[in-house]
């Protein structure tokens, strides 16, 4: 790591370094052969069975739980490639666009509000499976002039606010540009050098914080927009250990700096006033610079931050962790192969799905959260020798709960206005609020919450999801009498896999305790699954 | 409460680390809660009251330091207002604070504040975080500091509750970058509601309606049986904070006493008085009863900038009865000794009057009083000039207070730091110290 941010800041391309594995094989193949160099004779978990793989599939790129059709279907298929199969349906499938939004946005806006116009920025960019490289350049740079494009300027407009000490937030932009697109938390390299990271220098902040400290939320119009007043002199900054005045232009940190560029003369002879100079005026765009020049597949700490964030999306722990912190003290746990996923993702021109795809058809993925029998100490995660259990989102946990208890149908289709329904986006505010970070936290560990667990407890509006309504869950289980038939029913549509023989005999034992009032009883048993760890955690 | 019956080698080792509190993840900041169901409740509650809490009185806007702790009657800005004896010869409040005057020999009063800042919408945040050096990071309040270094007391309880007026549910903003774990239950006071609760409970606090005691029993159990079987094959440790949450639910949910009035007996109800600060006051005893370990209580409107006198000849003594009230309680029951309580404000006020007889901001030279968990009982420290300006010799920042408030909780305030994602950061301002005077 440390050559590679030697490698980055003198320009050389990073592929020069990376000599190892060629792609001979597809890349799921060369993934597996790198994880499980690492075993070292230690045995893995098994791979997931069928129930288990289906439910993390589903909630990965799908959002949610699947039915127990969904659910019978791919039992009942026999097919030696219906993995293989399935990944490739949920990948062409609608709900892939939602999952992935949510997926960004929790990743991009750490739940500061939401958007219409970066909605459709980030829909419209997923239903294009657009390459993340433009992606990225179309966030640095938004273009207002297209309206599908325009949205992004939410993940500036979101940030340009007062934030403690800072009347306007540049600090706090500058950082969180360094934290998600590029892996690094330059926050401590404000003032000066980091103290603790030797790679994060003060004039890598200062040239970020450079470029967009001239940028200011645009008023007066619908969309989310802002103005960038031009720059005409370089950014002076001192550190608090050192008094000596330093300089910087914009730059793409650890890539390049941007010289900035003498004012042009005036043709009257006298400069005009800088306060109301626009970057054309002067030829000099920092913004257009950084977006032309830090989403590129010679930026190695760009490339790197994605694989290692969708690595850490699809298999519970990034490669580096923290996520933004990549720096050459904090090696990757396996950096041979974070070489190859940012060598190959760049090379298949930031293709997300197909990125997605590889990873999920790796024995990596498709490992059990189980341990394996008789283990005393549960390995460390960072070795992949047993499947990691990952964090729902909040959205993720509703529309699986509105999956399993089968009012998915009922409340998801729109009222006759065209608005969604209302009990709906009730819930979903609901949901945000018991489960979701605070703004400005990021979503990484399993967050529990007693604010959640009350919620859980004694909210009506979740209550209510439990009884019987037209054709959901708990009307569909009130018309089965076959005891064995209903509890595989309850268990498919909750859990996502058959009953164990002990669950089956205390739950059928509840029920027949509770006879004169099964309805009531079924939606105890009912609770009891949802807000059990299984449920509530993709694993 | 709900153990796995299958716990493995490492389980233990986990319960361990988190009694000592030092885990950094998710599960782990939950702190020693993990102990709830190891631990017999009379034993709990013998272990709690050893154990240091915190009772906060914030005062919103500023109390006027003439008008209450460092009296100057009969000088050019003085005021209206007698100065009376105290408890401990030789030490005079304002004629104001009559019943904690009778307590004086538990307190602790310092003189000598002169702190930074001198506007409300800055200066509130500097204070609650004990204004350290500006790292670039968010600092956490007093008491989302305190559940972090302390934890949950062994009963169970949230560790950081606030009695506030208006608003109840979860604040995260006093965590800072603690994060939102550490950050405040609130017990509103919502509009009147007519159901017999004085303080409104965090939201979904009352067992729902629909579900009897004996159903919430077998639908928890329903849980904690699908719990244990996928704990059993599983890394323990979401299970666990799972589990740790719930029980702290059902806690809190069993002391839904706490929000019932009724419970209330006459003598506390006519002792703490029935304005808003005398029920927070009453609030926070029972809730530091409770095993809560760091409870807030919020009082607005003393920021007296018209009509001073009027306004603390009204205001002060809603403080003055239940404070003492308090503090009497604490003593008798042989919790002053654990219990730190801490009353103070942004700054104090001007000695100047203004020409709409009001007193304005002062950061110079102002007091806060505190009692409690060790410190020096009966004493004042630190002193104004004649007239009440300024500080007369060494004066005292809001960072020497947290020092030595955190040293009256057991924390080495000058070794003890956070780590904040690898950044290390000194739990107090670094050139502050604790004052020698107040701690035994």
């Amino acid at each position: 790591m440390f050559l590679l941010f030697r490698a980055a800041l003198i320009l050389l391309p990073v592929f020069v370094l990376s000599t190892a594995a060629t792609a001979a094989e597809p890349l799921h193949v060369e993934i597996d052969r790198l994880i499980e160099a690492k075993f070292a004779g230690r045995s893995p978990a098994e791979q997931t069975d069928d129930t288990a793989f289906l439910r993390r599939i589903w909630l990965d790129l799908a959002g949610r739980i699947p039915s127990t059709t969904e659910t019978r279907q791919f039992l009942a298929d026999t097919s030696p490639d219906k993995r293989q199969k399935l990944i490739d349906q949920l990948l062409a499938a609608p709900s892939r666009v939602d999952r992935l939004e949510n997926l960004f946005h929790v990743m991009l806006q750490e739940r500061r509000g939401d958007n219409e116009e970066w909605q459709k920025f980030l829909r419209t960019s997923f239903e294009q499976n657009k390459p993340w490289n433009q992606m990225v350049r179309e966030i640095l740079n938004p273009n207002d002039q297209d309206e599908n494009l325009r949205g992004s300027a939410f993940f500036y407009t979101s940030r340009l606010k007062p934030y403690g000490q800072n009347a306007t937030d540049w600090e706090g932009l500058t950082r969180d540009v360094g934290r998600l697109f590029l892996g690094v938390d330059l926050q401590c390299a404000e003032c000066h050098n980091h103290l603790f990271v030797d790679d994060y220098k003060q004039v890598e902040f200062q040239g970020l914080f450079a470029v967009f400290r001239n940028l200011t939320v645009r008023g007066g119009v619908k969309f989310p927009a802002i103005n960038q007043q031009a720059m005409t002199e370089q950014l002076e900054f001192v550190s608090v250990f050192d008094p000596a005045q330093r300089q910087t232009g914009p730059r793409v940190p650890f890539m390049k700096e941007f010289p900035v560029p003498p004012l042009p003369e005036a043709t009257d002879g006298k400069p005009a006033p800088k306060k109301k100079l626009t970057p054309a005026d002067i030829g000099f765009d920092p913004l257009a610079l950084l977006a032309t020049d830090l989403p590129v597949a010679e930026n190695d700490l760009f490339v790197r931050n994605i694989v290692n964030r969708l690595w850490f999306a699809m298999m519970g722990r990034g490669l580096v962790m923290p996520l933004d912190l990549f720096h050459s003290g904090n090696p990757a746990s396996h950096p041979e192969l974070l070489d190859l996923l940012a060598r190959e993702f760049a090379a298949h021109q930031f293709d997300m799905n197909w990125f997605l795809r590889e990873l999920a058809l790796t024995r990596t993925y498709q490992r059990s959260s189980q341990l394996p029998a008789g283990t005393e100490m549960a390995p460390p995660a960072a070795d992949f020798l047993v499947g990691i259990e990952k964090r729902l989102s909040a959205e993720q946990l509703l529309e699986s709960v509105l999956e399993a208890t089968g009012n998915a149908a009922r409340l998801k289709q729109p009222q006759a206005d065209g608005k969604p329904n209302e009990e709906y986006t009730k819930l979903l505010k609901q949901f945000q609020a018991a489960f979701a970070n605070e703004e400005r936290e990021p979503e990484v560990d399993f967050n529990a919450s007693v604010k959640a667990a009350l919620f859980l407890l004694n909210d009506d509006d979740v209550l209510n999801l439990l009884k019987p309504v037209e054709t959901n869950l708990a009307a569909r289980l009130a018309k089965i009498d076959d005891p064995r038939q209903l509890m595989d029913e309850l268990f498919l549509s909750v859990l996502v896999r058959l009953p164990a023989e002990e669950e089956r005999t205390a739950v059928l034992a509840y029920l027949e305790q509770n006879s004169s009032r099964r309805d009531v009883a079924l939606g105890h048993v009912l609770w009891g699954m949802l807000s059990s760890i299984e449920f509530c955690v993709n694993h | 409460m709900s153990r796995q019956s299958l716990c493995r080698p490492w389980e233990h080792q986990l319960s361990r680390r988190r009694l000592l509190g030092t885990m950094a993840s998710g599960a782990a900041g939950l702190g020693a809660g993990a102990l709830g169901g190891l631990v017999e409740p009379a034993v709990a509650e013998e272990l709690s009251r050893q154990e240091k809490q915190v009772i906060f009185i914030w005062l919103d806007g500023g109390m006027s330091q003439l008008e209450s702790w460092d009296p100057k009657p009969n000088t050019q800005f003085g005021g209206p207002f007698r100065d009376i004896e105290t408890s401990v010869p030789g030490v005079r409040f304002s004629e104001l604070l009559p019943h904690t005057a009778r307590q004086m020999h538990h307190l602790a009063v310092v003189r000598s504040l002169h702190t930074q800042d001198n506007s409300h919408s800055a200066g509130v945040a500097r204070i609650n975080r004990g204004d350290p050096k500006n790292r670039g990071v968010v600092y956490p309040y007093f008491g989302s500091a305190v559940a972090k270094l302390l934890g949950p007391t062994s009963t169970g309880m949230p560790p950081y509750v606030w009695v506030k007026p208006y608003s109840s549910g979860f604040k995260a903003d006093d965590a800072g970058f603690l994060g939102a774990r550490y950050g405040a239950l609130a017990i509103g006071d919502g509009e009147p509601k007519n159901d017999g609760l004085p303080l409104e409970p965090p939201e979904n606090l009352l067992l729902n309606p629909a579900v009897s005691e004996a159903d919430n029993q077998a639908r928890n159990d329903l849980r904690r049986m699908f719990n244990k079987r996928y704990a059993s094959s599983r890394r323990p440790e979401w299970t666990d904070a799972s589990s740790y949450v719930f029980d702290v639910a059902h806690k809190l949910m069993e002391r839904i006493d706490l929000f019932d009035d009724t419970k209330i007996s006459d003598k506390d109800r006519e002792r703490y008085g029935q304005h808003d600060l005398g029920r927070y006051m009453l609030m926070a005893r029972r809730l530091i009863e409770s095993g809560v370990r760091f409870v807030k209580v919020n009082s607005y409107h003393w920021d007296s900038h018209g009509d001073h006198f009027n306004g603390s000849q009204s205001l002060i003594p809603q403080f003055d009865q239940p404070f003492a009230a308090l503090i009497e309680d604490l003593h008798d029951r042989s919790m002053l000794d654990n219990v730190l309580v801490v009353v103070m404000s942004e700054f104090g006020r001007t000695p100047r009057i203004n020409s709409h007889v009001g007193r304005d901001h002062w950061p110079e030279a102002w007091s806060v009083a505190m009692a409690g968990a060790g410190l020096n009982r009966g004493l004042t420290v630190g002193k104004t000039n004649a007239e009440g300006t300024f500080v007369d010799g060494q004066e005292h920042d809001v960072g020497h207070l947290f020092h030595t408030w955190f040293q009256a909780l057991g924390v080495a305030s000058q070794e003890v730091e956070y780590n904040n994602a690898g950044q290390p950061l000194p739990i107090a301002h670094d050139d502050h110290w604790p004052i020698k005077e107040l701690l035994a």
